[in-house]
Parts: C-alpha cells; sequence; structure tokens
C-alpha cells in the first residue's frame, strides 16, 4: 500500500543519494585517452559548468585535494591578482575559482593556507578590487604582501640556463604544497600566460626576466620547484589586448577549466584552448626540452568532462 | 586631519580627508580666490575672528595644535614654568612676511610663497613626510610582534620616505616649529605665519575680546603660566588680542576671576582704557608698518629667492640623481588641466601625495622650476598612475587638482611616451619583452610580429594618457614620458566584440 509515509521515506532516500553523489558526477560524462597510459601525466580538462562546479570537477578527477594536500601542510595558493581590476573583466584569476580550492585545502586538513601575488598594479588595490582578498580570506587563507621585499630570498637555481638565482617570496619557499591558479589569457609578449608565466610573481625582480630572455627563465624557475598541482582558470580568457586587457569585450566564453600536476602538459592544453599550438609559445617547448614536464598532449592522460 | 595625511591603509574616506582641509583657512582662501570652491570655510574664519578672536589657531590649524601639544608636553615635564613672560611683538615682521604673501599673489607667485608660509601646508607635509612613514613602521612592527606570538598580524604595508631632497624641507620646519614652541609657545603663530598675521589683524578689534580687571587682577602672574602666547602684558593691564590665539587657558587660571571674556566694541565698559591701547597698537601697526613693509617685503622676497635658490643648487650638486632630476620637466597630475592653473593653486600640503597609493606622487624640488618646490609631480619611472584612481584630485583642498570620474580620468591626457626603438631589449637582444605593452592600459601600447617569433612596441600616441606605465615597467628604460603644458583628451579606443578563436568542437586536444 502507498501511503504518504512510504513517499515520504521515498523522498529521503532519493535526496540522500543525491546529496552523496554530486550533481556533476549524475550528469558529467568523462571520457579518457589513454595515449601515454597509466604512465603519462594527467590532466582534467571540464567544461560548461560553474566555475565552482567546474573546480571541484577536476579535483574529483585527479583524485581529490587529499591527493596534493596531506593533513597538517602548510600550502601556498598562486593565483594571478596582477591587476586592479574587476573580477568580470578576467584579468585576474576569478575569486570564486580561488575562494574554492582554498576550501578544498581547508577541508583537506591545511595547516594554513597562503595567498600571494607580486601584482603589477598597486597590490592593496588589486587584492581588493580583484576580489580575491574576500573570497580567500573568507574561506580560511591568509592573505601576504606580495610586494614586501622582505618577504623575499635571495636562492641559487643551479640548474636555470640564465636564470641562475632570483629573490623568491618565502610563501614559495617555505610551503609544503604550492597550488598554482592561473588565468587563462593573451600575452602581448609572450603570446600566452596560463600556468608558468604565472610563476612570474612569485620572484622579486620581474625585469630580471624581460632582460635575459623572457621565455628561457620562465622556464629556469621551473628547474627549482614545480608546482604540486596547477589549476588553470579558462572560463572567460582575454583573447587579445592582453595580460591587462582594455575591457569585456577583449573576452570571450569558453566556460573550460583544466588542472593538472603537470605545468607543462597544462599549458599546452591551453595553448590549444587559445587556438594555437603548444610549440608557438617558446616557454612551453623550452620547458618540454628541459624534461620539466611533457607537451606532447598524445602522452598525456586527459580526462575530459563536460558538465550540462 | 593627522589620520587623513597618515592613513597608510587607505581607511580614511576621501571625502573626509577632503573636507578636514577644506575647512582649513588657505585652502579654502585660494578655492575662493580662484574660483574653484565657496570658500566658505575662511569667509567664516575671518567672521570668528572679527567676533571672537584667533579660534582657528587654537581649534582648527594643524600646526597650532602641533605645537599645543609640545607646549602641553613641556609642562608635562615641569620645565621652568616662568618663562612664558609677556614679550613685545614682532609686528615689524609679522606683517612683513604677510605682505610678501600678499604681493606674491599679486605677482602670480602666491601659491609659492603658501608652500613656504602656510600653517596648513607645512602640517601636511611633516605629517605625510615624516609622521606617515614612522607611524608605518610602528604599525609593521606591531603586525610582526603579533605574527611572532602566533596571531595573524595582517598585512605590513609599504614604508614610504619621500626623496631625502625632498623630506629636507619638512624636517627643517618641523624641528623649527617644535623649537620655537618648547622655547616660546606660539612664537611661530605670532611671528612667522601670515594667517596667524592675518587672523590677528581682524582679531586686534575683536567684538568680544579677553580682557583684564585692573581693579581684581593681584598680579600673582598665575594667567602668563597659562598663556601659550606671551600676549598678556601684566605690567600694562592688557592683552594684545591680535596675538591672542584664543585657546582661553587663562579664564580658568585667575582665581580672582580678573580676567573676562566681554563685548568691546562701541560702549564696551572699559571704555576708558580704550584710546591708550588703540594709540600704542596704531603707532606699531600702521604708522611704523606702512613705512617699514615694503623694505620689508624686499628684503623679504630677495630673501626667499635667496634660500630658494641655495637651496636648489645645494640639491643639485648634493644628490647624485639631482642633475638628471632637475633637467626633467616636471609632470602634474590628471585634473591639474594646465601646467599654470596647477601650478597657480596647488600650497604643496600633499594630501594627494599621501592619498596617491602607487606613490606617483612626490614631491617635486625643482621640476616644475622655483615656483613649484615641493608640489606634487609624477615621478616617473618609481610608479606609475593608476588607471581606475583618481583619489588625488577627490582630496584636494584647493582645487589644484580637479576631481575627475573615472570615465573623464581614463582619457585625461598628462604626458606623452617617448619610445627610443634602439634601446628596445627586443632590437637589442633578440628576445621577447613587452613589459610596455603588458602594463599600458589604454592599448595605445600594444606589440606587432617582429624577426622571428617575437613582438616588439607598437604605438598608437592618440591613445596614450601618459600615466608612466610603460616607462615603470620598461626593464632598460628605453621609454621617457614627456609632460603637457595643457592636458589634453585621448581619443576613445572602440573594438568590436572579441570572437571564439576555437571551433574545434568541446575540446580541442
Amino acid at each position: 500500500m502507498y501511503t504518504r509515509r512510504n513517499f515520504l521515506k521515498a523522498g529521503a532516500v532519493v535526496t540522500a543519494g543525491l546529496s552523496l553523489v554530486s550533481l556533476e558526477r549524475l550528469f558529467a560524462t568523462v571520457s579518457t585517452t589513454g595515449g601515454g597510459g597509466a604512465t603519462g601525466p594527467v590532466l582534467a580538462a571540464v567544461r560548461d559548468g560553474s566555475r565552482r562546479e567546474m573546480v571541484d570537477a577536476a579535483i574529483n578527477a585527479l583524485g581529490g585535494m587529499k591527493a596534493f594536500v596531506k593533513p597538517g601542510q602548510t600550502v601556498v595558493v598562486k593565483p594571478n591578482i596582477g591587476w586592479d581590476v574587476a573580477p568580470d573583466l578576467c584579468a585576474n584569476t576569478h575569486p570564486d575559482v580561488v575562494g574554492r580550492v582554498v576550501e578544498l585545502c581547508v577541508a583537506a586538513g591545511a595547516k594554513s593556507v597562503t595567498v600571494f601575488d607580486n601584482s603589477c598594479d598597486q597590490w592593496q588595490r588589486a587584492y581588493a578590487n580583484s576580489g580575491i582578498e574576500e573570497a580567500a580570506t573568507r574561506a580560511g587563507a591568509t592573505l601576504v604582501n606580495g610586494k614586501d621585499q622582505s618577504l623575499y630570498r635571495e636562492t641559487q637555481i643551479p640548474a636555470g640556463v640564465k636564470l641562475k638565482s632570483a629573490k623568491i617570496h618565502s610563501a614559495i619557499l617555505d610551503s609544503d604544497v604550492i597550488i598554482n591558479v592561473p588565468v587563462l589569457k593573451h600575452h602581448s609578449g609572450t603570446v600566452m600566460t596560463a600556468s608558468m608565466k604565472n610563476l612570474m610573481g612569485v620572484i622579486w625582480d620581474r625585469g630580471f626576466y624581460h632582460k635575459n630572455d623572457l621565455h628561457q627563465c620562465i622556464a629556469d624557475f621551473l628547474t627549482l620547484r614545480r608546482p604540486d598541482l596547477n589549476i588553470l582558470d579558462a572560463y572567460s580568457p582575454m583573447v587579445r589586448n592582453g595580460p591587462r586587457g582594455r575591457g569585456a569585450d577583449d573576452l570571450v566564453v569558453v566556460k573550460a577549466l583544466l588542472a593538472s600536476p603537470d605545468i607543462v602538459a597544462i599549458d599546452a592544453a591551453a595553448a590549444k584552448l587559445l587556438d594555437r599550438q603548444p610549440t608557438d609559445i617558446r616557454h612551453i617547448a623550452l620547458a618540454s626540452a628541459m624534461g620539466l614536464g611533457v607537451m606532447d598532449l598524445q602522452k598525456v592522460d586527459i580526462r575530459r568532462i563536460k558538465m550540462t | 586631519m593627522l589620520a587623513a595625511f597618515v592613513d597608510f591603509r587607505d581607511v580614511v574616506p576621501l571625502p573626509v580627508g577632503h573636507w578636514l582641509a577644506s575647512i582649513q583657512f588657505t585652502p579654502s582662501l585660494v578655492a575662493l580666490l580662484s574660483g574653484a570652491g565657496f570658500g566658505l570655510a575662511c569667509v567664516l574664519i575671518a567672521l570668528v575672528s572679527i567676533l571672537f578672536g584667533r579660534i582657528y589657531c587654537s581649534t582648527l590649524c594643524p600646526l597650532g595644535i602641533l605645537q599645543d601639544i609640545v607646549i602641553r608636553l613641556r609642562r608635562m615635564l615641569g620645565r621652568s614654568r616662568r618663562s612664558m613672560r609677556y614679550t613685545a611683538p614682532h609686528t615689524t615682521m609679522r606683517n612683513a612676511i604677510l605682505w610678501v604673501v600678499i604681493l606674491a599673489s599679486l605677482t602670480g607667485a602666491g601659491s609659492a610663497a603658501l608652500v613656504l608660509l602656510d600653517p596648513y601646508s607645512h602640517f601636511g607635509r611633516i605629517a605625510s613626510g615624516i609622521f606617515r612613514p614612522l607611524a608605518t613602521i610602528a604599525a609593521n612592527a606591531g603586525s610582526d610582534a603579533v605574527r611572532a606570538l602566533g596571531g595573524n598580524g595582517g598585512f605590513r604595508y609599504d614604508v614610504v620616505w619621500p626623496s631625502m631632497a625632498a623630506l629636507v624641507f619638512p624636517m627643517v620646519m618641523l624641528a623649527l616649529v617644535v623649537g620655537l614652541a618648547a622655547w616660546r609657545g606660539r612664537l611661530y603663530c605670532n611671528t612667522v605665519c601670515p594667517v596667524g598675521t592675518l587672523l590677528g589683524w581682524l582679531a586686534k578689534r575683536a567684538a568680544f575680546r579677553l580682557r583684564i580687571d585692573s581693579q581684581a587682577c593681584e598680579k600673582c602672574a598665575a594667567c602668563l603660566r597659562s598663556c601659550k602666547a606671551q600676549c598678556i602684558d601684566l605690567k600694562g593691564g592688557k592683552i594684545d588680542f591680535s596675538r591672542c590665539v584664543g585657546c582661553f587657558d587663562c579664564l580658568p587660571s585667575c582665581e580672582k576671576g580678573a580676567i573676562d571674556f566681554r563685548w568691546s566694541w562701541g560702549g564696551g565698559a572699559s571704555r576708558k582704557k580704550e584710546p591708550a591701547l588703540r594709540g600704542q597698537v596704531a603707532v606699531g601697526s600702521e604708522g611704523v608698518c606702512r613705512r617699514d613693509f615694503l623694505v620689508q617685503s624686499g628684503k623679504g622676497m630677495v630673501a626667499l629667492a635667496g634660500v630658494s635658490g641655495f637651496a636648489g643648487a645645494a640639491l643639485a650638486v648634493s644628490h647624485p640623481a639631482a642633475s638628471r632630476r632637475v633637467i626633467r620637466p616636471g609632470i602634474a597630475p590628471p585634473g591639474a588641466r594646465s601646467m599654470k592653473r596647477f601650478l597657480d593653486r596647488c600650497t604643496g600640503c600633499h594630501l594627494c601625495v599621501s592619498a596617491c597609493p602607487t606613490h606617483v606622487l612626490q614631491p617635486a624640488l625643482l621640476e616644475f622650476g622655483l615656483l613649484g618646490f615641493m608640489k606634487p609631480h609624477m615621478n616617473y619611472p618609481a610608479a606609475f598612475c593608476d588607471f581606475d584612481c583618481h583619489r588625488c584630485g577627490d582630496v584636494c583642498p584647493d582645487g589644484a587638482i580637479e576631481p575627475l570620474d573615472l570615465a573623464s580620468k581614463h582619457l585625461t591626457r598628462i604626458g606623452e611616451a617617448q619610445f627610443r626603438r634602439e634601446e628596445c631589449i627586443v632590437v637589442r637582444n633578440g628576445t621577447d619583452c613587452a613589459a610596455c605593452s603588458e602594463h599600458c592600459p589604454t592599448k595605445a601600447v600594444s606589440t606587432v610580429p617582429y624577426g622571428s617569433n617575437l613582438r616588439l612596441r607598437s604605438e598608437d600616441t592618440s591613445l596614450c594618457i601618459g600615466c608612466g606605465a610603460c616607462e615603470y615597467a620598461c626593464p632598460v628604460k628605453a621609454i621617457t614620458v614627456s609632460p603637457l603644458a595643457i592636458q589634453g583628451t585621448a581619443r576613445k579606443a572602440t573594438e568590436s566584440r572579441a570572437t571564439l578563436p576555437t571551433s574545434s568542437g568541446d575540446f580541442p586536444f
């Protein structure tokens, strides 16, 4: 006999089931290409969700945040906070992405989560107007000043070709885990800025890079330490007038997000999103040649997730 | 007021800083005379002075209040409670200095004279150039201490000192004002300060004045110890109200109630003393002065020109970078409209220097010439003007920098970038750079393909607003922004909406 009680019970079971299995799992289709098989680096590529949903989906596809952050570890999250520009102009990583990444780190048991960038525009204004200060703080991170020279330490980079040493922010040198959270944009000098270029914001003297073969220095830095995880915000990439942009007209809506522990693989895929070949961007080719990651996407275990 | 100048965290709302500065006498007078604002404050202050005396000097003037703090500290330390006796006024010098300012104003150098003499602007430079960095250091130390104890100490802030050369003038003034205050109370206000002298003229025969009742007075001299201005003449039983700064500390100090503040116009109670006082004052201020002031002001002008010329020469010699800087002409902030208009109005109070988030606004030495000493200039390439900011115009109290809405600011041309191609890294080294176009907010600077897979700077000067971002970013300084005598309007860029570059399905890989 079908009673109201039964109906309520059934409803509760269904609701519980839905809450256990997150929505994207129900509707998303995950497909992988096994070009490189189990040995190649993993790249999660997500499309057509909200920024927060896509962060969750990508991290799930990579085995969850616990695969990268162990309880008690100190974490630094490095977004792009280069510009004193509002979030909807996408010159900086979107605060939704940064906030969600910080939340996942905290949930995974991180002892502390630090967020900073060596901004191009005035840092307090960039922190505030990018929306990142508020989102990251609310999620439980501590923001530190990326323009405070006393927080940088001169560090040798023995394997660097041009960049032999640099003043590097202590948050990068001292944290157990580095999570790189760039935004995908056109760049007037390097054609594209994504994960590798974003790490220029952890050193004090960017001018040195510019003076001494920009692309080579970008690649050289990775010989010191590569991020444990890269999460690229490609929801609305800026496709011209980058990296600062002139207005909303410079953006296209792609609704994509990439995540990978391999910084070369993720930038190679990002180049494709901008209709470029990875080899067009010299620092990608250099880093690949130096063995710092895999540029050939055929050898990458790509987990494609299309959300609806 | 202090908070607005010292505010290194940018928490004081801009209208508050602007308003506090606008009620100061000099900025409001400049605004009134130059037609930039209503200038109601200076009229009110003048009226109050005519009615009640120089209450401004004890309640609103920040330099006066700074001196009162010094005087109070001196009293707390108990050093000599007797020395502030009555002294004769330095009437000639007072008037000469005021006349220098008035004459300078008539000859177009008024604001330059005010830079050297206006009390509010002196205070502003001291607070902005000295107190602000000191407060930042203290706050950073506090933040470090909290962090050392395991807490979240918050940000450490940039400690921003003006250049050593630009610091000399406020340092000297601080030493002078504090020194004089510790030695002889409000001597500065009654000898040097032109605002004190002007309000003193008005207050001399104020409607309400402090008077000594010679019948009740026992000459115990308690009032002398309370007086900061040394204007109580106990022997003569008179108070020189042109020098009284209106603190009214003498009233409670007199146990006999022999000092009172009463209506003194027309049939005032002490009518019979009036002629004597008036006679003395008349000789002092009109008889002597009218003859003297021309001579004195002439001397003063020569002296001032000499001092500033010497200072400039000394700076040029002493500072290694100065020779280059002196040659480089100054750039006025957006909203100055024209160089002349800006230099005519600015009194160098440095409220804008404190408010500027990128610290690109710095006190000029000789970038604007002698008449521009201490006025804010765009200090490229140490920093650049934030595109979405016009705090300087929002705080400026005397209309030297006009407030602009952001849409107009985005198009206001204050200078023009010049690019020396042969010095560019891309040309010289054959490697990518583009730091200039990265930073350019208007995309007056973009890049074009160059050589084999390189990108070189390309300019559209009609879009350039002279913000200095490219000059700042250029690692080899192959770009220099030069000033425009009259600020112009840049072309507004129009571009159709960008299109999706990829057509190869959901995942192009």
